[in-house]
């Protein structure tokens, strides 16, 4: 059932990234976090999850290694804030500037589109391989 | 008058029955699993999978964080682990059958 864990890794990153897009926009509108620090756009990072046997055979993801993907991690984007003059806000600054995330609400959205897509191209994968197991389990059968 | 002396009975060696050659051990060799061992080891497969898609729904129901697709994708997995080892039992049982109905 490789197929199988494959999509179902596929569908857990999608699901996660939908999370991340998720905390993206819910902070929109977040000027400042409890510790004081500015909301940074979050993203994640993934890519091809490399087994433990990929690394003891040639101490690289090999191309042959299929074990689907992974979270590499979430990493926070460095774009500069966003300041609107909103004099008064008691979180302005001196100049009655406040500092919001920049977040690329269009770009959140493709993204979300886009995983939305991927996560179904998964499910279908996965029922595509589903249903090539059932069928194998057909061969010989008598009634 | 000298009586011959009557030879006292003793037990002559008896050739054994059994034959002295050594039969070949089991198939079950080293290293090869048993046929059972490989039945039962399948069936324990499927319990623990369908254990799996039982903790999966359990801690879904229960509020946990877990995503939809992984118990759905769990009570798939034990569903076709159980139609596998449903087939691989009726294999078994019409070899059995045929076994059984052999005329000797």
């Amino acid at each position: 059932m490789q197929a199988m864990e494959i999509s179902r890794s596929g569908l857990d990153v999608e699901w996660r990234r939908m999370e991340i897009i998720a905390q993206n926009l819910a902070n929109i509108g977040s000027s400042r976090a409890a510790d004081g620090t500015l909301y940074r756009e979050l993203h994640l990072v993934s890519g091809p999850r490399t087994g433990f046997a990929g690394y003891l055979k040639s101490g690289t993801a090999a191309a042959s290694d299929l074990s689907g993907v992974a979270v590499y991690g979430i990493e926070a984007g460095d774009a500069p804030p966003r300041l609107a003059h909103e004099p008064g806000s008691p979180q302005a600054d001196a100049d009655g500037n406040v500092a919001y995330p920049a977040i690329d609400t269009a770009g959140q959205m493709t993204l979300m589109m886009k995983t939305e897509r991927a996560y179904e191209a998964n499910i279908v994968a996965l029922n595509a391989a589903r249903q090539m197991y059932a069928k194998a389990l057909e061969i010989g059968r008598r009634s | 008058m000298n009586l011959p002396t009557v030879a006292p009975i003793q037990a002559s060696p008896l050739a054994p029955i059994a034959p002295t050659v050594a039969l070949p051990a089991p198939a079950a060799t080293a290293g090869v699993p048993s046929f059972a061992s490989l039945l039962t080891g399948g069936i324990d497969a499927v319990n623990a999978r369908a254990l799996d898609a039982d903790k999966a729904v359990h801690d879904f129901i229960l509020g946990e964080q877990v995503p939809v697709h992984q118990v759905t994708y769990a009570l798939e997995q034990a569903r076709l682990s159980m139609e596998l080892m449903m087939q691989v039992r009726s294999r078994l049982l019409e070899g059995y059958q045929q076994l059984m109905n052999m005329q000797l």
